[in-house]
């Protein structure tokens, strides 16, 4: 909360406005960039992990749809769409965007209690949210760079078809924001109180991998599993992203699904919000800032 | 009313208690859940870290905060900066309540807590610098002019561009100390602010310390080196097992064992059943031993009503059974000596 510059202390260079906010907002996005530049291995991990992840499922497509391809019907008749390979590198790399903001911007706190800088930073006086939307602007940038550089992939070794339109894969990519960081706010949030990474991420990114038919639609999952499915806003993304890059179905096909995902998307940010809040007040009262 | 720099009323701060070590470093089997999941549970036992704190630091006072290890500096500092929030009681911090009031109280601190690790290693220092400023709301041409003017006085120019990586323990601390002055607050809170530096790096601290205190700063300092809390603060607060034993200056505190002799011994074969009959000789009042480190000595202090009356025992009864007297000397008392009186132990058992 920025406070009245008249119940400031004497003498105090600090001049709070809301320039001053956007600033240190700013501050901390560039403080986040600095750091991933100066642990430049993230480049390489940018380049290979979007070529290696999906060629376990394609490799496996092909495997199942036989050397003549004559399973492919099959394929075709369930998804509505001939072009497995681009069917499977979208759900994939939907599924990596929301595995690389969960340890990324999940872990963002966490990073910093580890290295001791947190509770220098909540000495503060910042708004302290500000710290978790400012550090995942440089993890943004870099999946938005992770994106392109996919696509580009996919198109060059895997002769991927990108027929649709490159505005309205940016449009669902745009709407997919809110939910895709609103659950990295939440899981930043459960992660420092619990000071433990791994076993939520394995159980969300599982969840994705499964229930949102990240290389199979969702209709072929049992009944029982098909209204999860539709809890969750990866299935709509990747849905709709299918829809934006592969075909020319055009807008009216993705409204349903983006209208969905706004819904969401405004769900997880005020439950990423209101996480936060809870694990800071919590924090205060059990000092878990400061341990490791 | 006084228009105190801190003023703590009564703080009090309890935590939830781990469970208990078997002994093994293994901790005790809970017992099994039952299946009813609403059945109403204990509630934890509660460890007291900070039990009833009350004090107040006038405008430009040196105050030191001193205690050993666990004894509740840390958490009170923690609490005093709105890190942690007290179980009970209240702190006023130039004027700003800690719990109604936090952003103003952060606005008025310039708090030092962890030292080196408190920064960024893979930023330079100047970056580091900028960056905080900004999150003190300094605007960025006065931000800019203020980190220099810092880079400057603590004489990192030449390096101000290096990651801080590359930096001294006593580099890394001079940023820290820089990033607590940013805004020029009124107060500034120091934990521990020589820790883990060599003795030139700490006496440069000590030095920047009182010059801060001329410049008009209030200065809180947590430390468990008698010396550093005796050469630096105008009044001692002592601190043990979360309560505010004893409140003077270093000279105050001191006269409360005037009329005291302090005689540190170096004793050569001590054993555990020869401090029994120490404490037995008459006029000895407190003693403490500790064992010198990679050496077969042990150094005794002993604080005496009458030493002229309980020498000869002393003496006697060290140089007795294999045991020996290496050295000797009769002391004024120090503040460690006044810790004994207080607390039965030394600062650092």
């Amino acid at each position: 909360m920025t406070v009245e510059t008249q119940s400031l202390p004497a003498g105090s260079l600090a001049r709070p406005s809301f320039s001053s906010d956007l600033r240190a907002l700013w501050a901390v996005a560039y403080r986040e960039w600095l750091y991933v530049v100066r642990y430049p291995t993230w480049a390489l991990s940018l380049l290979v992990w979007p070529v290696i992840f999906p060629l376990l499922y394609l490799l496996t497509a092909r495997a199942l749809s036989g050397a003549d391809g004559s399973g492919l019907a099959q394929f075709q008749a369930n998804t509505g769409v001939g072009d497995y390979v681009g069917y499977i590198v979208v759900g994939t790399t939907i599924w990596m965007w929301q595995n690389v903001v969960l340890w990324n911007v999940g872990f963002s706190l966490r990073g910093e209690q580890m290295r001791g800088t947190l509770e220098s930073n909540w000495l503060m006086p910042t708004r302290r949210f500000t710290y978790l939307l400012g550090s995942s602007i440089p993890h943004l940038l870099t999946m938005m760079l992770f994106l392109a550089i996919s696509a580009f992939e996919f198109a060059v070794l895997f002769g991927v078809r990108f027929e649709g339109s490159l505005w309205l894969a940016m449009l669902v990519v745009l709407v997919s924001i809110p939910s895709v960081y609103g659950l990295g706010f939440a899981f930043a949030s459960l992660v420092i109180t619990a000071r433990e990474a791994n076993a939520f991420v394995f159980l969300v990114r599982g969840l994705v991998m499964i229930f949102c038919g990240i290389t199979y639609p969702v209709n072929l999952l049992p009944a029982w599993m098909q209204p999860i499915a539709a809890f969750l806003p990866q299935t709509y993304i990747i849905r709709a992203m299918r829809s934006a890059a592969l075909s020319t179905a055009g807008l009216e096909a993705i409204v349903p699904d983006l209208q969905i995902l706004l819904v969401f998307g405004l769900a997880w940010l005020v439950l990423g919000y209101g996480m936060f809040q809870w694990m800071e007040r919590r924090a205060r009262k059990s000092g878990a800032i400061g341990q490791y | 009313m006084e228009n105190w720099a801190i003023e703590a009323k009564d703080l009090v701060k309890k935590f939830p208690q781990r469970a208990p070590s078997n002994g093994n470093g293994a901790q005790t089997k809970k017992a099994p859940a039952r299946w009813w999941p609403f059945r109403k549970r204990e509630p934890k036992p509660l460890f007291t870290a900070v039990d009833g704190v009350s004090l107040q630091i006038e405008r430009g006072e040196i105050f030191g905060l001193l205690g050993p290890n666990g004894a509740g500096k840390s958490t009170t500092i923690r609490m005093l900066c709105t890190l942690l929030e007290p179980t009970s009681g209240t702190a006023i911090i130039n004027g700003f309540d800690i719990t109604r009031q936090a952003t103003q109280v952060r606005q008025s601190l310039g708090t030092l807590l962890a030292g080196e690790r408190s920064i960024y290693w893979k930023l330079s220092g100047r970056e580091n610098l900028e960056y905080f400023a900004t999150l003190y709301h300094i605007p960025p041409a006065i931000a800019k002019k203020r980190v220099e003017e810092l880079i400057e006085r603590m004489e990192l120019k030449e390096r101000a561009n290096e990651l801080v990586e590359k930096y001294s323990t006593g580099m890394r601390q001079r940023i820290a100390i820089s990033k607590a002055l940013l805004a020029r607050p009124p107060i500034l809170l120091l934990d521990e602010p020589t820790l883990g530096l060599d003795p030139q790096a700490a006496r440069n601290l000590r030095e920047l310390i009182l010059d801060l205190q001329k410049e008009g700063h209030t200065i809180l300092l947590t430390t468990h080196y008698m010396e550093e809390a005796d050469q630096l603060s105008d009044r001692i607060g002592i601190i043990d097992q979360g309560k505010i034993i004893a409140l003077d200056t270093p000279e105050g505190l001191k006269r409360r064992i005037e009329q005291r002799e302090i005689v540190r011994l170096e004793v050569a074969g001590w054993y555990e059943k020869m401090g029994e009959q120490v404490r037995q000789l008459p006029g000895i009042e407190d003693l403490t031993v500790r064992k010198v480190e990679g050496d077969d000595l042990w150094e005794v202090s002993v604080q005496s009503l009458n030493l002229r009356q309980s020498l000869p025992a002393l003496v006697g009864l060290v140089n007795h059974n294999g045991s020996h007297l290496v050295n000797m000397n009769i002391q004024k008392p120090s503040l460690e000596d006044v810790f004994i009186h207080l607390t039965g132990k030394a600062l650092r058992d």
